[in-house]
Protein backbone atom coordinates (compact mmCIF):
# COMPACT_ATOMS: atom_id res chain seq x y z
CA UNK A 1 0.00 0.00 0.00
CA UNK A 2 1.06 2.92 -1.39
CA UNK A 3 1.45 6.21 1.30
CA UNK A 4 -0.15 9.12 0.31
CA UNK A 5 1.81 12.05 -0.28
CA UNK A 6 0.63 15.90 -0.09
CA UNK A 7 3.63 18.22 -1.54
CA UNK A 8 3.29 22.29 -1.73
CA UNK A 9 5.26 24.42 -3.52
CA UNK A 10 4.87 27.97 -2.90
CA UNK A 11 5.85 31.47 -3.82
CA UNK A 12 5.39 34.26 -5.70
CA UNK A 13 4.64 34.33 -9.39
CA UNK A 14 7.68 33.75 -11.37
CA UNK A 15 8.98 31.34 -9.33
CA UNK A 16 9.02 28.02 -11.26
CA UNK A 17 7.02 26.67 -8.59
CA UNK A 18 4.64 24.94 -11.43
CA UNK A 19 7.58 23.43 -13.17
CA UNK A 20 8.54 21.85 -9.43
CA UNK A 21 5.63 20.12 -9.19
CA UNK A 22 5.58 19.23 -12.71
CA UNK A 23 9.04 17.34 -11.96
CA UNK A 24 7.82 15.60 -8.72
CA UNK A 25 4.61 14.76 -10.75
CA UNK A 26 6.06 13.28 -13.40
CA UNK A 27 9.07 11.40 -11.02
CA UNK A 28 6.02 9.97 -9.03
CA UNK A 29 3.91 8.78 -11.43
CA UNK A 30 6.63 7.03 -12.57
CA UNK A 31 6.53 5.49 -9.43
CA UNK A 32 3.11 4.05 -9.98
CA UNK A 33 1.13 6.65 -7.87
CA UNK A 34 -2.03 8.53 -9.19
CA UNK A 35 -0.84 11.88 -9.22
CA UNK A 36 -3.35 15.16 -8.59
CA UNK A 37 -1.67 18.51 -9.44
CA UNK A 38 -3.59 21.85 -8.64
CA UNK A 39 -2.31 24.99 -8.64
CA UNK A 40 -3.69 28.81 -7.62
CA UNK A 41 -2.09 31.85 -8.85
CA UNK A 42 -2.69 35.79 -9.81
CA UNK A 43 -4.17 36.99 -12.53
CA UNK A 44 -0.56 38.73 -12.95
CA UNK A 45 2.31 36.95 -14.99
CA UNK A 46 4.63 37.86 -12.08
CA UNK A 47 4.59 38.44 -8.04
CA UNK A 48 1.57 37.69 -5.89
CA UNK A 49 0.96 34.25 -4.21
CA UNK A 50 1.48 31.53 -6.51
CA UNK A 51 1.23 27.78 -5.38
CA UNK A 52 1.67 24.18 -7.14
CA UNK A 53 0.36 21.09 -5.02
CA UNK A 54 0.66 17.52 -5.64
CA UNK A 55 -1.50 14.81 -4.00
CA UNK A 56 -0.21 11.44 -4.65
CA UNK A 57 -1.98 8.50 -4.15
CA UNK A 58 -2.92 4.62 -4.47
CA UNK A 59 -5.92 4.90 -7.43
CA UNK A 60 -8.02 7.99 -8.10
CA UNK A 61 -8.12 9.77 -4.42
CA UNK A 62 -11.75 10.69 -3.25
CA UNK A 63 -10.34 15.04 -3.23
CA UNK A 64 -7.72 15.76 -5.08
CA UNK A 65 -6.94 18.84 -3.52
CA UNK A 66 -4.30 19.28 -0.44
CA UNK A 67 -5.85 19.35 3.27
CA UNK A 68 -2.75 17.62 4.89
CA UNK A 69 0.85 18.71 3.54
CA UNK A 70 3.24 16.85 3.96
CA UNK A 71 6.31 18.53 2.47
CA UNK A 72 6.09 22.26 1.88
CA UNK A 73 8.44 24.57 0.10
CA UNK A 74 8.44 28.48 0.39
CA UNK A 75 10.43 30.62 -2.00
CA UNK A 76 8.84 34.06 -0.81
CA UNK A 77 6.90 35.98 2.20
CA UNK A 78 3.86 35.70 -0.42
CA UNK A 79 3.20 32.36 0.74
CA UNK A 80 4.43 32.09 3.99
CA UNK A 81 0.59 32.26 5.78
CA UNK A 82 -1.28 30.31 2.78
CA UNK A 83 -1.20 26.69 3.75
CA UNK A 84 -1.78 27.45 7.51
CA UNK A 85 -3.84 24.86 9.41
CA UNK A 86 -2.93 22.46 6.93
CA UNK A 87 0.61 21.28 7.21
CA UNK A 88 1.09 18.32 9.43
CA UNK A 89 2.98 18.36 12.61
CA UNK A 90 5.39 15.48 11.00
CA UNK A 91 5.66 17.62 7.42
CA UNK A 92 8.95 18.94 6.08
CA UNK A 93 8.81 22.98 5.71
CA UNK A 94 11.57 24.63 3.39
CA UNK A 95 11.97 27.79 3.35
CA UNK A 96 14.29 30.08 1.57
CA UNK A 97 14.89 32.68 4.45
CA UNK A 98 16.37 35.14 1.76
CA UNK A 99 12.67 36.39 0.97
CA UNK A 100 10.96 34.75 3.57
CA UNK A 101 11.50 36.91 6.40
CA UNK A 102 8.50 35.46 8.59
CA UNK A 103 8.46 31.67 8.15
CA UNK A 104 4.82 29.94 9.49
CA UNK A 105 5.47 28.35 12.92
CA UNK A 106 4.16 25.19 14.51
CA UNK A 107 4.78 21.70 15.60
CA UNK A 108 6.68 20.91 11.68
CA UNK A 109 9.94 21.33 11.42
CA UNK A 110 10.72 24.31 9.27
CA UNK A 111 14.30 23.96 7.54
CA UNK A 112 15.87 27.33 6.22
CA UNK A 113 18.12 27.11 3.30
CA UNK A 114 20.17 29.66 1.46
CA UNK A 115 18.11 28.42 -1.65
CA UNK A 116 18.16 31.56 -3.86
CA UNK A 117 21.67 32.12 -2.68
CA UNK A 118 22.82 29.39 -4.27
CA UNK A 119 21.21 29.82 -7.18
CA UNK A 120 22.60 33.10 -8.02
CA UNK A 121 26.10 31.46 -7.33
CA UNK A 122 25.25 28.87 -10.21
CA UNK A 123 24.40 31.78 -12.15
CA UNK A 124 20.83 32.29 -11.90
CA UNK A 125 18.44 33.54 -9.42
CA UNK A 126 15.30 31.54 -11.85
CA UNK A 127 17.21 28.05 -10.80
CA UNK A 128 16.20 28.26 -7.42
CA UNK A 129 13.36 26.10 -8.12
CA UNK A 130 15.82 23.10 -9.16
CA UNK A 131 17.72 23.83 -6.40
CA UNK A 132 14.70 23.14 -3.95
CA UNK A 133 13.90 20.32 -5.95
CA UNK A 134 17.08 19.00 -5.20
CA UNK A 135 16.67 19.42 -1.65
CA UNK A 136 13.20 18.10 -1.77
CA UNK A 137 14.65 14.94 -3.29
CA UNK A 138 17.36 14.39 -0.66
CA UNK A 139 15.14 14.96 2.47
CA UNK A 140 12.20 12.75 1.23
CA UNK A 141 11.93 9.47 2.49
CA UNK A 142 9.26 8.67 -0.33
CA UNK A 143 11.13 9.78 -3.46
CA UNK A 144 14.08 8.61 -5.08
CA UNK A 145 16.75 11.29 -6.40
CA UNK A 146 17.53 9.31 -9.54
CA UNK A 147 13.86 8.85 -10.02
CA UNK A 148 13.59 13.44 -9.57
CA UNK A 149 16.77 13.28 -11.68
CA UNK A 150 15.20 11.36 -14.23
CA UNK A 151 12.68 13.45 -14.88
CA UNK A 152 14.10 16.74 -14.05
CA UNK A 153 16.38 15.57 -16.99
CA UNK A 154 13.18 14.62 -19.46
CA UNK A 155 11.78 18.60 -18.49
CA UNK A 156 14.79 20.16 -19.50
CA UNK A 157 15.33 22.09 -22.45
CA UNK A 158 18.59 21.55 -23.90
CA UNK A 159 20.63 24.76 -23.27
CA UNK A 160 19.23 24.71 -19.62
CA UNK A 161 20.02 21.15 -18.74
CA UNK A 162 23.69 21.80 -17.59
CA UNK A 163 22.54 24.64 -15.22
CA UNK A 164 19.49 22.72 -14.62
CA UNK A 165 21.94 19.55 -13.38
CA UNK A 166 24.26 21.69 -11.76
CA UNK A 167 21.51 23.26 -9.17
CA UNK A 168 19.59 19.83 -8.55
CA UNK A 169 23.29 18.56 -7.20
CA UNK A 170 23.69 22.06 -5.23
CA UNK A 171 20.58 21.30 -3.78
CA UNK A 172 21.30 17.61 -3.16
CA UNK A 173 24.69 19.46 -1.42
CA UNK A 174 22.39 21.73 0.41
CA UNK A 175 19.95 18.98 1.88
CA UNK A 176 23.23 16.37 3.15
CA UNK A 177 24.12 19.61 5.39
CA UNK A 178 21.01 19.58 6.62
CA UNK A 179 21.00 15.76 7.62
CA UNK A 180 24.97 15.36 8.82
CA UNK A 181 23.97 18.70 10.98
CA UNK B 1 -5.64 -1.34 -7.66
CA UNK B 2 -3.75 1.88 -9.01
CA UNK B 3 -4.59 3.10 -12.89
CA UNK B 4 -0.97 2.09 -13.72
CA UNK B 5 -1.46 -1.71 -12.29
CA UNK B 6 -4.73 -1.99 -14.31
CA UNK B 7 -2.44 -2.49 -17.44
CA UNK B 8 -4.61 1.02 -18.73
CA UNK B 9 -2.60 3.43 -20.57
CA UNK B 10 -2.28 6.45 -18.47
CA UNK B 11 -1.14 10.03 -19.00
CA UNK B 12 -1.04 13.27 -16.83
CA UNK B 13 -3.96 15.43 -17.89
CA UNK B 14 -5.14 18.76 -17.22
CA UNK B 15 -9.17 19.06 -16.98
CA UNK B 16 -9.41 21.78 -19.64
CA UNK B 17 -7.02 19.43 -21.73
CA UNK B 18 -9.36 16.52 -21.35
CA UNK B 19 -11.93 18.78 -22.49
CA UNK B 20 -10.54 19.27 -25.86
CA UNK B 21 -9.45 16.05 -26.55
CA UNK B 22 -13.27 14.65 -25.67
CA UNK B 23 -14.40 16.91 -28.27
CA UNK B 24 -11.98 15.90 -30.69
CA UNK B 25 -12.65 12.14 -29.57
CA UNK B 26 -16.82 13.15 -30.14
CA UNK B 27 -15.62 14.12 -33.40
CA UNK B 28 -16.08 18.09 -32.54
CA UNK B 29 -14.38 19.22 -36.17
CA UNK B 30 -15.59 22.98 -35.55
CA UNK B 31 -14.65 25.17 -32.81
CA UNK B 32 -14.91 29.07 -32.23
CA UNK B 33 -14.23 30.68 -29.01
CA UNK B 34 -12.64 33.85 -27.76
CA UNK B 35 -9.62 33.02 -24.97
CA UNK B 36 -10.44 34.23 -21.35
CA UNK B 37 -9.34 32.88 -17.99
CA UNK B 38 -9.79 30.03 -16.88
CA UNK B 39 -10.33 28.17 -19.80
CA UNK B 40 -8.61 29.20 -22.60
CA UNK B 41 -6.57 26.59 -22.42
CA UNK B 42 -9.53 24.49 -23.99
CA UNK B 43 -9.13 26.86 -26.95
CA UNK B 44 -5.04 26.17 -26.73
CA UNK B 45 -5.67 22.65 -26.88
CA UNK B 46 -7.97 22.70 -29.68
CA UNK B 47 -5.98 24.52 -31.77
CA UNK B 48 -3.33 22.21 -32.15
CA UNK B 49 -5.41 19.44 -32.27
CA UNK B 50 -8.49 19.76 -34.67
CA UNK B 51 -5.94 20.69 -37.69
CA UNK B 52 -4.68 16.94 -37.01
CA UNK B 53 -8.00 15.71 -37.84
CA UNK B 54 -8.77 18.15 -40.59
CA UNK B 55 -11.24 20.18 -38.11
CA UNK B 56 -11.40 24.45 -37.96
CA UNK B 57 -9.85 26.22 -35.20
CA UNK B 58 -10.94 29.86 -35.34
CA UNK B 59 -10.55 32.75 -33.16
CA UNK B 60 -13.19 35.20 -33.07
CA UNK B 61 -13.55 38.93 -32.42
CA UNK B 62 -15.72 38.25 -29.01
CA UNK B 63 -18.09 35.56 -27.41
CA UNK B 64 -20.94 36.69 -29.09
CA UNK B 65 -19.27 35.67 -32.36
CA UNK B 66 -17.90 32.78 -31.40
CA UNK B 67 -21.12 30.82 -30.42
CA UNK B 68 -22.32 32.37 -33.76
CA UNK B 69 -20.15 31.35 -35.68
CA UNK B 70 -20.24 27.62 -33.83
CA UNK B 71 -24.22 27.50 -34.86
CA UNK B 72 -23.53 28.07 -38.20
CA UNK B 73 -21.16 25.59 -38.12
CA UNK B 74 -23.51 22.73 -36.86
CA UNK B 75 -26.26 24.26 -39.09
CA UNK B 76 -23.67 23.32 -42.06
CA UNK B 77 -23.48 20.02 -40.61
CA UNK B 78 -20.59 19.55 -38.05
CA UNK B 79 -20.30 18.76 -34.08
CA UNK B 80 -18.91 22.16 -33.23
CA UNK B 81 -18.33 23.76 -29.76
CA UNK B 82 -17.02 27.00 -27.83
CA UNK B 83 -15.85 27.21 -24.88
CA UNK B 84 -15.58 30.44 -22.22
CA UNK B 85 -15.85 31.58 -19.15
CA UNK B 86 -18.29 33.57 -16.62
CA UNK B 87 -18.22 37.38 -18.98
CA UNK B 88 -18.24 35.15 -21.73
CA UNK B 89 -21.40 32.88 -20.62
CA UNK B 90 -23.14 35.79 -20.03
CA UNK B 91 -22.27 37.35 -23.81
CA UNK B 92 -23.66 34.20 -24.76
CA UNK B 93 -26.40 33.70 -23.75
CA UNK B 94 -28.87 35.48 -26.55
CA UNK B 95 -27.16 33.14 -28.82
CA UNK B 96 -27.73 30.16 -27.07
CA UNK B 97 -30.93 30.54 -26.71
CA UNK B 98 -31.32 30.80 -30.61
CA UNK B 99 -29.69 27.90 -30.55
CA UNK B 100 -32.26 26.24 -28.17
CA UNK B 101 -35.54 27.78 -29.75
CA UNK B 102 -34.07 26.73 -33.55
CA UNK B 103 -32.70 23.69 -32.29
CA UNK B 104 -29.25 23.58 -33.43
CA UNK B 105 -26.87 21.09 -31.58
CA UNK B 106 -23.68 22.34 -30.42
CA UNK B 107 -21.65 22.28 -26.95
CA UNK B 108 -21.04 25.23 -25.00
CA UNK B 109 -18.52 24.77 -22.21
CA UNK B 110 -18.18 27.41 -19.41
CA UNK B 111 -15.40 26.93 -16.79
CA UNK B 112 -16.28 28.86 -14.12
CA UNK B 113 -14.56 31.77 -12.26
CA UNK B 114 -15.21 34.11 -9.33
CA UNK B 115 -18.01 36.27 -9.98
CA UNK B 116 -20.21 38.92 -10.84
CA UNK B 117 -18.79 40.33 -13.12
CA UNK B 118 -15.23 39.69 -14.22
CA UNK B 119 -14.90 38.53 -10.79
CA UNK B 120 -11.67 36.31 -9.69
CA UNK B 121 -10.66 35.22 -12.47
CA UNK B 122 -8.47 32.57 -11.42
CA UNK B 123 -10.46 31.77 -8.67
CA UNK B 124 -12.98 28.45 -8.81
CA UNK B 125 -16.65 28.80 -8.22
CA UNK B 126 -20.08 27.44 -8.91
CA UNK B 127 -21.71 30.74 -9.24
CA UNK B 128 -23.40 29.90 -12.79
CA UNK B 129 -25.27 26.93 -12.21
CA UNK B 130 -28.64 29.60 -12.55
CA UNK B 131 -27.52 31.06 -14.94
CA UNK B 132 -26.81 27.43 -17.17
CA UNK B 133 -30.39 27.29 -16.44
CA UNK B 134 -31.99 30.10 -16.88
CA UNK B 135 -29.69 32.53 -18.04
CA UNK B 136 -31.20 33.31 -21.81
CA UNK B 137 -34.69 34.82 -21.61
CA UNK B 138 -37.58 32.95 -22.30
CA UNK B 139 -38.78 29.30 -21.50
CA UNK B 140 -36.22 26.88 -22.92
CA UNK B 141 -35.24 23.18 -22.73
CA UNK B 142 -31.47 22.56 -21.57
CA UNK B 143 -28.90 20.10 -20.35
CA UNK B 144 -26.01 20.87 -18.51
CA UNK B 145 -23.75 18.49 -17.51
CA UNK B 146 -21.08 19.02 -14.18
CA UNK B 147 -18.11 16.59 -14.48
CA UNK B 148 -16.14 16.25 -11.08
CA UNK B 149 -12.92 15.10 -12.52
CA UNK B 150 -10.63 15.01 -15.01
CA UNK B 151 -11.34 11.83 -16.06
CA UNK B 152 -15.08 12.86 -16.25
CA UNK B 153 -14.60 16.09 -17.82
CA UNK B 154 -13.46 13.68 -21.06
CA UNK B 155 -16.12 11.76 -20.67
CA UNK B 156 -19.15 14.05 -20.36
CA UNK B 157 -17.99 17.01 -22.61
CA UNK B 158 -17.88 13.41 -25.30
CA UNK B 159 -20.90 12.49 -23.92
CA UNK B 160 -22.43 16.58 -23.84
CA UNK B 161 -22.17 15.89 -28.13
CA UNK B 162 -24.04 12.40 -28.48
CA UNK B 163 -27.13 14.61 -26.39
CA UNK B 164 -27.09 17.52 -28.59
CA UNK B 165 -27.02 15.37 -32.12
CA UNK B 166 -29.45 13.01 -30.48
CA UNK B 167 -31.95 15.51 -29.41
CA UNK B 168 -31.19 18.93 -31.29
CA UNK B 169 -29.89 21.13 -28.48
CA UNK B 170 -27.41 22.88 -27.37
CA UNK B 171 -25.58 21.30 -24.38
CA UNK B 172 -23.70 23.46 -21.44
CA UNK B 173 -20.41 21.83 -20.12
CA UNK B 174 -20.07 23.46 -16.52
CA UNK B 175 -16.96 22.88 -14.16
CA UNK B 176 -14.72 25.07 -12.34
CA UNK B 177 -11.63 26.54 -12.57
CA UNK B 178 -9.58 23.99 -10.02
CA UNK B 179 -10.74 21.30 -11.95
CA UNK B 180 -10.01 23.23 -14.82
CA UNK B 181 -6.79 23.58 -14.17
CA UNK B 182 -6.28 20.32 -12.24
CA UNK B 183 -3.95 17.49 -13.37
CA UNK B 184 -5.03 14.12 -12.70
CA UNK B 185 -3.39 10.70 -13.61
CA UNK B 186 -6.09 9.42 -16.15
CA UNK B 187 -7.01 6.11 -18.90
CA UNK B 188 -9.07 7.71 -21.30
CA UNK B 189 -12.38 6.47 -21.06
CA UNK B 190 -13.73 4.83 -24.24
CA UNK B 191 -16.58 7.10 -25.95
CA UNK B 192 -16.88 5.50 -29.34
CA UNK B 193 -20.33 5.47 -29.00
CA UNK B 194 -20.86 9.05 -28.71
CA UNK B 195 -18.40 9.79 -31.46
CA UNK B 196 -20.85 7.35 -33.66
CA UNK B 197 -23.91 9.67 -32.73
CA UNK B 198 -25.00 11.83 -35.08
CA UNK B 199 -28.01 13.85 -35.55
CA UNK B 200 -30.83 12.28 -37.76
CA UNK B 201 -30.57 13.53 -40.93
CA UNK B 202 -33.66 14.55 -43.00
CA UNK B 203 -34.90 11.46 -45.52
CA UNK B 204 -37.67 11.31 -48.21
CA UNK B 205 -38.92 13.89 -51.06
CA UNK B 206 -37.51 17.34 -50.38
CA UNK B 207 -41.16 18.91 -51.21
CA UNK B 208 -42.86 16.86 -48.44
CA UNK B 209 -39.76 18.08 -46.00
CA UNK B 210 -40.82 19.75 -42.50
CA UNK B 211 -37.86 20.61 -40.85
CA UNK B 212 -39.51 21.25 -37.14
CA UNK B 213 -42.28 18.30 -37.20
CA UNK B 214 -40.55 16.00 -34.98
CA UNK B 215 -40.29 12.05 -34.52
CA UNK B 216 -42.03 10.16 -31.84
CA UNK B 217 -38.57 10.93 -29.76
CA UNK B 218 -39.88 14.35 -30.34
CA UNK B 219 -36.81 15.43 -32.20
CA UNK B 220 -37.02 16.62 -35.96
CA UNK B 221 -34.65 15.14 -38.25
CA UNK B 222 -32.64 18.15 -39.48
CA UNK B 223 -31.53 18.67 -43.12
CA UNK B 224 -27.75 18.05 -44.23
CA UNK B 225 -26.96 21.01 -46.50
CA UNK B 226 -26.52 19.32 -50.01
CA UNK B 227 -28.70 17.05 -49.78
CA UNK B 228 -31.54 19.09 -51.36
CA UNK B 229 -33.75 19.74 -48.51
CA UNK B 230 -34.88 23.86 -48.01
CA UNK B 231 -35.15 24.86 -44.58
CA UNK B 232 -35.61 28.46 -42.92
CA UNK B 233 -33.57 28.96 -39.56
CA UNK B 234 -34.97 32.05 -36.98
CA UNK B 235 -35.23 32.82 -33.74
CA UNK B 236 -38.95 33.39 -34.07
CA UNK B 237 -41.66 30.65 -33.18
CA UNK B 238 -42.38 29.06 -35.79
CA UNK B 239 -44.68 26.60 -37.50
CA UNK B 240 -43.54 22.78 -38.07
CA UNK B 241 -42.95 24.25 -41.98
CA UNK B 242 -40.23 26.42 -39.73
CA UNK B 243 -41.89 29.72 -41.26
CA UNK B 244 -42.95 32.46 -38.28
CA UNK B 245 -46.35 31.57 -36.48
CA UNK B 246 -48.04 33.54 -33.78
CA UNK B 247 -51.25 31.81 -33.95
CA UNK B 248 -51.99 30.22 -30.74
CA UNK B 249 -53.60 26.97 -32.46
CA UNK B 250 -50.12 26.44 -33.89
CA UNK B 251 -47.55 27.89 -31.18
CA UNK B 252 -49.05 26.05 -28.31
CA UNK B 253 -48.26 22.56 -29.79
CA UNK B 254 -44.53 23.29 -31.15
CA UNK B 255 -43.62 24.90 -27.54
CA UNK B 256 -44.81 21.99 -25.82
CA UNK B 257 -43.17 19.68 -27.94
CA UNK B 258 -39.78 21.85 -27.33
CA UNK B 259 -40.00 22.41 -23.89
CA UNK B 260 -40.66 18.30 -23.63
CA UNK B 261 -38.36 16.41 -25.78
CA UNK B 262 -35.57 16.45 -22.69
CA UNK B 263 -38.09 14.69 -20.35
CA UNK B 264 -39.23 12.36 -23.16
CA UNK B 265 -35.21 11.08 -23.45
CA UNK B 266 -34.51 11.48 -19.33
CA UNK B 267 -33.07 8.06 -19.34
CA UNK B 268 -30.39 8.98 -21.99
CA UNK B 269 -29.70 12.47 -19.90
CA UNK B 270 -30.30 11.59 -16.56
CA UNK B 271 -26.53 10.70 -14.28
CA UNK B 272 -25.73 10.76 -11.30
CA UNK B 273 -23.27 9.10 -8.48
CA UNK B 274 -24.80 8.31 -5.42
CA UNK B 275 -23.00 6.60 -2.33
CA UNK B 276 -24.55 5.46 1.04
CA UNK B 277 -27.75 7.35 0.03
CA UNK B 278 -30.56 4.27 0.99
CA UNK B 279 -29.87 4.57 5.15
CA UNK B 280 -28.12 8.02 5.16
CA UNK B 281 -29.81 9.88 7.73
CA UNK B 282 -27.81 12.89 6.28
CA UNK B 283 -27.04 13.21 2.60
CA UNK B 284 -24.65 15.72 1.20
CA UNK B 285 -25.92 16.96 -2.19
CA UNK B 286 -22.93 18.59 -4.33
CA UNK B 287 -21.10 18.57 -7.69
CA UNK B 288 -18.37 19.08 -9.22
CA UNK B 289 -15.19 19.04 -6.98
CA UNK B 290 -17.28 20.21 -3.70
CA UNK B 291 -18.89 16.64 -4.97
CA UNK B 292 -15.15 14.58 -4.32
CA UNK B 293 -14.74 16.92 -0.98
CA UNK B 294 -18.35 15.43 -0.61
CA UNK B 295 -17.33 11.46 -1.10
CA UNK B 296 -14.36 12.01 1.25
CA UNK B 297 -16.13 13.35 3.92
CA UNK B 298 -19.10 10.70 3.73
CA UNK B 299 -16.49 7.63 3.19
CA UNK B 300 -14.74 9.46 6.60
CA UNK B 301 -18.13 9.86 7.93
CA UNK B 302 -19.12 6.51 7.72
CA UNK B 303 -16.02 5.08 8.87
CA UNK B 304 -17.08 6.80 12.32
CA UNK B 305 -20.19 5.73 12.85
CA UNK B 306 -21.98 8.46 11.18
CA UNK B 307 -25.19 7.60 8.58
CA UNK B 308 -24.15 10.22 5.97
CA UNK B 309 -24.71 9.45 1.76
CA UNK B 310 -23.77 11.40 -1.18
CA UNK B 311 -26.44 12.61 -4.16
CA UNK B 312 -23.84 14.14 -6.33
CA UNK B 313 -25.68 15.06 -10.02
CA UNK B 314 -23.46 14.80 -13.11
CA UNK B 315 -26.07 16.09 -15.50
CA UNK B 316 -27.34 19.55 -13.02
CA UNK B 317 -30.31 20.31 -15.69
CA UNK B 318 -32.91 18.83 -15.87
CA UNK B 319 -31.97 17.91 -12.27
CA UNK B 320 -32.34 14.37 -11.77
CA UNK B 321 -35.54 14.85 -9.47
CA UNK B 322 -37.13 11.55 -9.33
CA UNK B 323 -33.95 9.24 -8.69
CA UNK B 324 -33.07 12.08 -6.02
CA UNK B 325 -36.47 11.59 -4.53
CA UNK B 326 -36.36 7.84 -4.55
CA UNK B 327 -32.71 7.23 -3.58
CA UNK B 328 -33.31 10.22 -0.18
CA UNK B 329 -37.01 8.98 0.85
CA UNK B 330 -35.20 7.99 4.63
CA UNK B 331 -33.04 10.97 4.37
CA UNK B 332 -33.45 12.90 7.66
CA UNK B 333 -31.90 15.76 6.67
CA UNK B 334 -29.76 17.40 3.47
CA UNK B 335 -26.25 19.25 3.81
CA UNK B 336 -26.38 21.25 0.20
CA UNK B 337 -22.58 22.35 -0.06
CA UNK B 338 -21.75 24.53 -2.98
CA UNK B 339 -19.16 27.09 -4.30
CA UNK B 340 -21.79 30.08 -4.18
CA UNK B 341 -24.21 32.24 -1.93
CA UNK B 342 -26.74 29.10 -2.62
CA UNK B 343 -28.54 27.78 -5.96
CA UNK B 344 -28.66 23.94 -5.81
CA UNK B 345 -29.98 24.45 -2.65
CA UNK B 346 -33.33 26.50 -4.41
CA UNK B 347 -33.77 22.69 -6.34
CA UNK B 348 -33.33 20.53 -3.44
CA UNK B 349 -35.75 22.64 -1.68
CA UNK B 350 -38.35 22.12 -4.79
CA UNK B 351 -37.51 18.56 -5.33
CA UNK B 352 -37.56 16.99 -1.66
CA UNK B 353 -40.87 15.23 -1.17
CA UNK B 354 -40.90 14.89 3.07
CA UNK B 355 -40.19 17.35 6.14
CA UNK B 356 -36.32 17.31 5.61
CA UNK B 357 -34.07 20.03 7.06
CA UNK B 358 -32.02 21.69 4.37
CA UNK B 359 -28.61 23.25 5.46
CA UNK B 360 -26.36 25.09 3.36
CA UNK B 361 -23.07 25.02 3.08
CA UNK B 362 -21.84 27.88 0.98
CA UNK B 363 -18.07 29.56 0.16
CA UNK B 364 -17.78 32.04 -2.60
CA UNK B 365 -14.10 33.47 -1.52
CA UNK B 366 -12.36 31.91 -4.39
CA UNK B 367 -11.33 28.83 -2.14
CA UNK B 368 -13.10 25.15 -2.77
CA UNK B 369 -14.97 23.61 0.08
CA UNK B 370 -13.07 21.21 1.73
CA UNK B 371 -13.84 17.44 3.19
CA UNK B 372 -13.48 18.56 6.94
CA UNK B 373 -15.93 21.60 6.74
CA UNK B 374 -18.59 19.04 4.74
CA UNK B 375 -17.69 16.85 7.83
CA UNK B 376 -18.52 19.68 10.11
CA UNK B 377 -21.66 21.15 8.98
CA UNK B 378 -23.30 17.49 8.48
CA UNK B 379 -22.06 16.93 12.46
CA UNK B 380 -24.34 20.19 13.23
CA UNK B 381 -26.95 19.30 11.23
CA UNK B 382 -27.26 15.98 13.81
CA UNK B 383 -26.77 18.04 16.92
CA UNK B 384 -23.27 16.19 17.55
CA UNK B 385 -20.32 18.26 19.34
Amino acid sequence: MMKNLEMRFSGAGGQGLQLCAKIFSRALTGEGYHVSMSQSYEPTSRGGLSRADIVASDGTPDYPLTTDLNTVLILDQAAADASEGIIRDDALVIVDPRRTKNPPKGKFKVIELPLSETAISLGSERVTNVVATGVIAELSDDIELEIVERALRQSSPKKFLDMNMDALQAGVDLARGVKSA
Amino acid sequence: MTLQSSGQETINLQGNHACALGAVAAGCRFYAGYPITPSSEVAERLAKELPKVGGVFLQMEDEIASIAATLGASMGGVKAMTATSGPGFSLKQENLGYGMGAEIPCVVVNVMRGGPSTGMPTRPAQGDLMQARWGTHGDHPVIALTPGSVEEIYQQTARAFALSEKLRIPVIVLFDESLGHLVETVALPDVTDYEKTVRKWATGKPEDYKPYKADKDGVPPMARPGDGYRVHTTGLTVDESGWPTQKSAEVEPVMKRLLGKVALNNDLVESFEDMDCEDAEVVVVALGVVGRAARKAVRELRASGVKAGLFRPITLWPFPTKSFRKLTKKAKHFVVAEMNAGQLILEIGAAKTGRQSVTGLNRFDGVPISPSQIKQSVKEVLGHE
